[in-house]
């Protein structure tokens, strides 16, 4: 790991190692000891966060379980370069969707080398489980690539796995910040044709867009049954919302993709690692997200700092060792729950419409910034 | 409720509109203003109902609940609905009247709204088919029997109905009626404007907010703790859920000042939540809020001048930030205190949320207040008052710049 700190390439190396291990085994103990040593190396490297935790009483020398580990607000990104580096070493950002007139959160990464070791690792453990070692898959991906928006942790996720997975035809559908609706028509028709595994991976509302194409057209396909889908992020600022459940019957009737084989994904820009619905690796379980082994997830009390009962609705707080960079200890307004082994993602401030005639916030921002 | 039964309850509204707009128009005044003093007295049974029900259905305290109709209400009286039809629907020839059906789609969970967007299109003589807000299933049934104690035959001209809005082709029905007063955010807003056609009214009510504003002598001492006290009386009240509930409060001086601010306005909000206390607050909300006050916590350490004042169960916060930029508000009794240096800088910060400003608490520029109110009101803000008395407009007051009655005329009769 070609981070500068020697203990931070140490720390890097470790999450790195436990990523290429097949069986994903939880083992709590390695993760303690891992979790309280980047706590600790944070802690010493990053001076906002250093100086918060001694504001909550908690330093490495009384935090004992990584439970306690302080975690920052997500939205704290937006404002503060919360880097456990110096800032001249920075080699990439990474920033949150939005319009350019709204302030937007950004990771500042020294090196790609954990971060893509996580990404790599749960894609293919959740949404390629069936890929044979050494084969390819046809990627149709409905968002932009790095060449247009190399600040978008998406494209560069996306981009990722093409380049190492995806066949020769893998193809991008938006470009210029459109449909490429020709395309998307004419490779629909072909990868239907094809018997061979296609996945089409990308914005929640990006597949509405593509999908009310399709039924101004009136037209339907009927992609392969190997065929998958991955939909991440939500309808925020957008025109139009769609429930997922609407939006999965939609996929399955103009695409032909069951909501059995579509998997959703919860990441934000702020993380390293991100977490995927389980229905691909567990057909015959619930459907819920499942943590990589160097991560954390708890639902806390929404408003206190203690975990919820599982099946109780909390914010979702996470701990994520591939954070190596940053501060590995997040929380987030995202409202979830616990089910079983993994976890449900209810979405941001769900009871926002039970408001009275007061603004809703983002709506309020948008207005103020645009 | 079936699509096709919302028509036939609006084919029914507009007949009864014809034998409504035979009356004299002063004898249906004459009805809502003995309404409006039914609702005014506390011993009603409307009003008894509705303190005892409110609470548990929108998760208001029940004090916030009986202090926030008290004072809302008292200036509601049959005489100034009197005065405002006068002066609203008087033209040469005649009376204003409405349109021959309004469809009121109801949000929130405040009942003054309800109230009103109930009686006004009455008032025109125009009978209403009215949705409940999915948080209040309460008000509006309970100001249709008010309607039925004073007056029979207008309350055949009222028809409460309750459905979930997503149902595509209940809204297609409802939203069938010749005038439509929509309340919600702007995104149901425009989904209402994109389902009806040309020929049809909206009236639109979306949503906003309210600010205070604390000048020279109102920043220290008794003053600034009689206004921190008006202004934590009007964030008590309905728990910062109404567009009249203030999110912050910006203060004349530099950040000192802001400090003082803050500091009385976190002992005023304590001081109250003993009398009023907040209600329930929904797990969204409450992650928002906590989320917030984090981040503000952590703006501090990394050296930004920012502060935080909040309850150990935080059932208020007071943030006091380093600058004027916008943030948002978690409401439920979370308020931010911005230093501004001069009034120009003051008119710089409220500008960028002009578009959904409604009222503004105003005090301590002694002999500059007028100027200062005409600033306020160049920025959008329909009403500026005193701290303490944002939530009890006159029943004249032009929500969203729309006066209450004559925003639902359609035509004059006799």
């Amino acid at each position: 790991v070609t981070a500068g700190d020697p203990a931070r390439a140490e720390l890097g190396a470790a999450v790195i190692a436990w990523t290429r291990e097949a069986d994903w085994r939880r083992d709590d103990a390695r993760f303690a000891e891992l979790a309280l040593a980047l706590f600790a190396f944070q802690f010493d490297h990053c001076a906002p966060y250093r100086r918060f935790c001694e504001a909550r009483g908690r330093t490495p020398a009384n935090v004992r379980r990584w439970q306690e580990i302080p975690a920052v607000p997500t939205s704290a990104f937006k404002e503060l370069a919360l880097t456990s580096f110096p800032s001249e070493r920075t080699a990439h950002v990474f920033r949150t969707s939005g319009t350019s007139a709204l302030q937007r959160g950004a990771l500042r990464l020294d090196t790609l080398e954990v971060y893509e070791a996580s990404l790599r690792a749960s894609f293919h453990r959740h949404l390629l489980p069936d890929l044979a070692p050494g084969s390819r898959i046809v990627f149709r991906v409905l968002a932009p690539s790095t060449r247009e928006t190399p600040d978008s942790s998406l494209s560069h996720m996306f981009d990722t796995m093409l380049r190492e997975v995806g066949a020769a035809h893998s193809t991008h559908w938006i470009w210029g910040g459109a449909l490429d609706v020709p395309r998307v028509l004419r490779e629909l028709g072909a990868d239907a044709q094809a018997d061979v595994p296609v996945a089409v991976c990308g914005t929640a509302f990006a597949f509405v867009h593509l999908l009310e194409e399709l039924e101004q057209r009136g037209l339907r396909f009927a992609l392969p049954a190997t065929a998958r889908v991955m939909e991440t992020g939500g309808f925020k600022g957008r025109s139009r919302s769609v429930a997922r459940e609407e939006l999965y019957a939609w996929i399955d009737d103009r695409l032909g993709v069951p909501a059995a084989r579509i998997v959703n994904q919860y990441g934000m820009t702020e993380l390293g690692s991100q977490f995927y619905d389980s229905v691909l690796r567990e057909p015959s379980a619930a459907r819920r997200k499942l943590a990589p082994p160097w991560t954390r997830v708890r639902i806390l009390e929404p408003a206190g700092s203690e975990e919820v009962a599982p099946g109780e609705i909390g914010r979702i707080a996470l701990l994520d060792l591939a954070n190596t960079g940053s501060v590995c200890a997040l929380e987030t307004a995202d409202l979830g729950r616990r089910i079983g082994d993994g976890f449900e993602v209810l979405g941001r401030d769900a009871d926002a419409e039970q408001r009275g005639c007061s603004i809703a916030v983002d709506a309020l921002l948008e207005d103020a910034r645009a | 409720v079936t699509p096709d039964a919302l028509r036939a309850r609006l084919a029914a509204l507009r007949a009864a509109g014809h034998e409504l707009r035979r009356r004299p128009a002063r004898e249906v005044i004459e009805a809502l203003a003995a309404v409006l003093e039914r609702w005014r007295d506390p011993r009603s049974p409307e009003r008894i109902e509705l303190e005892r029900e409110l609470p548990t259905a929108a998760g208001f305290s029940a004090p916030v609940v009986r202090e926030g109709l008290a004072r809302a209400l008292a200036p509601w009286t049959g005489d100034a609905l009197r005065a405002l039809a006068a002066r609203e629907l008087a033209r040469e020839g005649g009376i204003a009247r409405g349109h021959d059906v309004t469809a009121v789609l109801l949000a929130g969970a405040i009942p003054m709204p309800t109230l009103l967007s109930i009686v006004a299109p009455l008032a025109l003589r125009s009978p209403a088919l009215v949705k409940s807000a999915e948080r209040d299933p309460i008000t509006a049934p309970l100001v249709a029997r008010s309607i039925a104690s004073v007056d029979g035959a207008l309350a055949r001209c009222i028809d409460v109905v309750g459905f979930r809005g997503r149902d595509d082709a209940l809204v297609r029905a409802f939203l069938s009626a010749d005038c439509v007063v929509a309340t919600g955010s702007d995104a149901t807003i425009e989904a209402v404007a994109a389902r009806m056609a040309p020929h049809q009214a909206l009236v639109r009510h979306g949503h906003a907010l309210s600010l205070a504003v604390l000048g020279p002598s109102a920043g220290s001492g008794a003053a600034l703790d009689e206004a921190a006290r008006g202004i934590a009386l009007d964030t008590a009240l309905w728990d910062q859920q109404g567009c009249l509930s203030p999110i912050s409060v910006y203060a004349m001086g530099d950040t000192e000042a802001a400090g003082r601010v803050g500091n009385a306005l976190a002992h005023a909000l304590a001081e109250i939540e003993g009398r009023l206390p907040r209600g329930g607050v929904g797990p969204g909300a409450a992650a928002l809020a906590a989320q917030e006050r984090a981040g503000a916590e952590l703006r501090a350490a990394a050296g930004q001048a920012v502060s935080v004042r909040t309850a150990p169960d935080g059932r208020w916060t007071v943030v006091v930030e380093p600058d004027a930029a916008p943030r948002p508000a978690p409401l439920y009794r979370f308020l931010r205190v911005h230093a501004v240096p001069d009034r120009e800088a003051l008119v710089r910060a409220i500008a960028p949320l002009s578009r959904h400003l409604a009222a503004v608490a105003l005090d301590g520029f002694g002999a500059e207040m007028g100027a200062v109110a005409a600033e306020l009101q160049s920025l959008g803000s329909t009403r500026i008052c005193a701290p303490g008395s944002l939530q009890c407009p006159p029943l004249d007051w032009a929500r969203d710049g729309l006066r209450p009655l004559a925003s639902l005329a359609k035509g004059i009769q006799d």
